[in-house]
């Protein structure tokens, strides 16, 4: 049982994190410190009934992510399964090999090229469906089964959205860099 | 199916430790002598650190401070009068 008074202690480092995550949830500045607020405010009521030594973080995104959920999806209690299409596995690789000819590595050297407005471009454009999970895997770091509990689906199904959504994010990708000219055919 | 196809298909799982040891090891022995797959491996997993590096905002400065004040104000409702 952690104690309260150590709240702020534990838990403000984590609050940038939180901001960021909760920013590509909302894609809005204004809604994303509303959830983070109200995020802090219920771990610090519920603080007693965190199990210090286990990870913080992961709990305090659990709230974050059911913050969010309660506050913007009560309209449509279940998500609607968005159909992204079929796409090819390793598709940014390859698009990015077919347009840099022979040279080894290339594809790998390319990446280079995207920025940090890109790279965010890419990930609010996704289905909140498939963006919750690639956020939480790629840009928080957390496992499959942390991932699994917070959004409250099954590991399976969290395995099966973060491969269609990590395609979708390297699809998107490829728009981004066809737009600004990063392609590597020319300059 | 193919070592290739394999590979491909537990990419991520692979990358993201989330993958059992037979089908891990099964993988590092064919990417011993693919060079294709090792490619394509490398690739993703400079990607994976992209989207983690590039992925983030920083939050706005007085974050903190609205943070601690709503804990502030909160811990004086529950213990009126200290």
């Amino acid at each position: 049982m952690a104690d309260q008074a150590n709240f702020e202690r534990d838990a403000m480092q984590y609050a940038p994190q939180l901001y960021s995550a909760a920013l590509r949830m909302t894609r809005s500045p204004a809604d994303a410190e509303d959830v983070v607020q109200e995020t802090f405010l219920k771990a610090y009521r519920a603080y007693d009934s965190y199990t210090e030594g286990t990870n913080l973080k992961a709990w305090l995104y659990r709230i974050l992510t059911n913050t969010y959920i309660n506050k913007y999806r009560k309209a449509q209690r279940r998500p609607s399964e968005v159909e992204l299409g079929e796409l090819q596995d390793l598709y940014l690789y390859k698009r990015l090999g077919e347009s840099s000819g022979a040279s080894q590595s290339a594809e790998a050297d390319m990446l280079d090229e995207f920025v940090d407005t890109d790279v965010i471009e890419a990930l609010e454009s996704l289905p909140e469906t498939f963006r919750f999970p690639v956020l939480l895997a790629d840009v928080d770091g957390f496992s499959y089964k942390e991932i699994a509990e917070m959004l409250d689906i099954p590991i399976g199904t969290v395995m099966s959205r973060l491969h269609r959504g990590r395609k979708a994010l390297q699809k998107k990708l490829w728009d981004v860099a066809q737009e600004h000219g990063i392609t590597g055919k020319e300059s | 199916m193919s070592g290739c196809d394999h590979a491909v298909e537990y990419v991520y799982q692979y990358l993201d430790d989330e993958i059992s040891f037979y089908r891990k090891s099964r993988i590092r022995m064919h990417l011993r002598y693919c060079s294709n797959c090792t490619d394509a491996y490398e690739f993703e997993y400079k990607l994976k650190g992209v989207i983690r590096d590039r992925g983030r905002s920083d939050p706005p400065p007085e974050l903190f401070d609205t943070l601690r004040a709503l804990i502030e104000e909160e811990r004086q409702r529950d213990e009126p009068g200290t």
